[in-house]
């Protein structure tokens, strides 16, 4: 078999640089006690680590602020497990019964369920549909928000077609209408430049392992200064053990026991390899790639692209079906017969499928990380194009 | 289908619902239905593995233990078994239906 790659970026990035893994295992060998539940240097030194990682990522996401030479709040850059953990407290936080939350076909199931769960216990939700292409009319946010909205929360970039949401555009309509907004960012992060101000996102949820290059187990909130959201979830925080009640206060209010402490010493190296790198580099290298291999797969007989083709407003994720192939077939030949790792069927976000019409079998999705080359698009495509021409359109 | 006296019932999906009924006839009545003529000596490499597999482990082999097992790529198994190695190979081997998720 060919050696290994990796084209299933969107789900994990793979590898990760090895300053992750250092930072990982430096702080397990040097370092690695409970912050905040004993006064020792050891502790005092994670504590430093903990608290250091939210200033980064609170500059990271705010970097109007920070060139105003302004404070963002470190507390309110709160540590989860995942994007899926952010976006649940972000949703039970921010809705209740009789409470409406606008969305889109977009989403993952990372809010879909959420919301879905709201709604059945009283709450109301609308779906936005978005284009043929799969973008979002921020007027269409506009026109779904009424009296009882709370929240407007939007997947920044599809884990399934690549494209980006307009959350400036859509974020002045959450300004204008003075509804909260909350932006899914577990495929931009580290991907795309984020600004909370710039964009008027009051709740920015994140996952480490991703385009931030960190550990799985890892994401976070960034909860701006002038936004409130109820705690709902409730236990240890190593201080004020006497209050019988879970604190107010940031960073407790929506983090209960330990942290992924580890974890997050690989986050924080994570972004640093992002930022040393550059966003903007790895991005361009990235659609570089996706531009290549989406002409390549476009030029296949019987292979369709389904979403946008766009590739200003996209990252470097694609979805693909073969003609008389079922797209679970065709990642097992991918994966058994070449060596080649993508992710097949409806990636946790059935509605943008079913928007797009490629329900229920789902589609081949392609993602491209900054250790892919132009070798192993060559590669992909020279393989599809064998598994196509078995089975002719 | 009725294979010999044999009433043989399967379930939405095409899989055997008692796969303790399957025989070599069977699998011949099967593969008649999924395009196949006549189940050449790959063709039952391939079936019998997957049977012998499931036998022991009560699970459908892993796509890239029959390759290597069977000296296959899955590109042949798909010339093989049109519907490929889970709704083809393993409809014809008389699995239940195997476990996956979309």
């Amino acid at each position: 078999m060919a050696k290994l790659i990796y084209l299933d970026n969107a789900a994990t990035t793979f590898p990760k640089p090895d300053v992750v893994h250092d930072a990982v295992h430096d702080f397990y060998r040097n370092y690695g006690v409970n912050p905040g539940r004993t006064g020792c240097d050891l502790a005092l030194h994670a504590e430093q680590m903990i608290h250091g990682t939210r200033k980064k990522f609170s500059a990271f996401f705010n970097r109007t602020l920070v060139e105003a030479g302004k404070e963002k709040d470190p507390n309110r850059l709160v540590f989860t497990l995942n994007a899926t953990m952010s976006l649940n407290l972000i949703v039970n936080g921010m809705v209740g019964p009789g409470d409406h939350v606008v969305t889109t076909m977009v989403e993952h199931n990372s809010v879909i369920r959420p919301v879905n769960h709201k709604v059945k216990e009283g709450a109301e939700a609308t779906y936005v549909v978005p284009d043929g292409e799969g973008y979002v009319d921020p007027e269409d946010i506009r026109k779904a928000i009424n009296k009882n909205t709370t929240l407007v929360v939007v997947n920044h970039a599809s884990n399934v077609t690549g494209v980006v949401q307009d959350i400036k555009a859509i974020g002045a309509v959450c300004a204008e209408e003075g509804v909260r907004f909350a932006v899914d960012t577990a495929q931009s992060a580290g991907v795309l430049p984020l600004d909370m101000v710039e964009c008027g996102i009051h709740f920015l949820s994140f996952t480490g392992h991703k385009g931030l290059f960190g550990p799985t187990g890892t994401g976070g909130i960034c909860v701006a200064d002038d936004a409130e959201i109820r705690g709902t979830i409730y236990g240890g925080t190593g201080v004020r053990s006497a209050y019988p009640y879970h604190l107010e206060e940031y960073p407790y209010r929506l983090e209960a026991g330990t942290l992924n402490l580890a974890g997050v010493a690989g986050l924080a190296a994570g972004l640093d390899w992002v930022l040393d790198r550059g966003l903007e580099e790895i991005h361009s290298h990235e659609m570089g790639l996706m531009a290549k291999l989406q002409d390549g797969l476009s030029g296949i007989k019987g292979v369709k692209i389904w979403g946008t083709k766009n590739l200003k407003r996209r990252v470097a994720t694609m979805s693909a079906t073969l003609a008389n192939y079922d797209a679970g077939d065709v990642g097992t030949i991918l994966d058994v017969d070449y060596g080649i790792l993508t992710r097949t069927g409806l990636h946790c976000a059935p509605l943008i499928h079913e928007h797009h019409g490629s329900t229920p079998r789902g589609t081949v999705r392609f993602s491209v990380g900054p250790f892919n080359t132009e070798e192993h698009v060559e590669a992909a495509v020279k393989a599809v194009a064998e598994i196509a021409a078995d089975r002719p359109a | 289908m009725h294979v010999g006296d044999v009433n043989v019932e399967f379930d939405k999906d095409g899989f055997m619902l008692e796969p303790e009924l399957w025989d070599d006839a069977v699998a011949n009545a099967i593969a008649q239905e999924e395009g196949i003529d006549e189940m050449s000596k790959d063709h039952w490499n391939i079936v019998k593995f997957i049977r012998e597999y499931w036998k022991e482990n009560d699970l459908a082999p892993p796509v890239r233990m029959i390759c290597q097992q069977c000296g296959v790529s899955v590109r042949q198994i798909y010339k093989l078994f049109t519907a490929g190695p889970a709704r083809g190979a393993c409809r014809v081997a008389g699995l239940p239906k195997p476990d996956g998720c979309v």
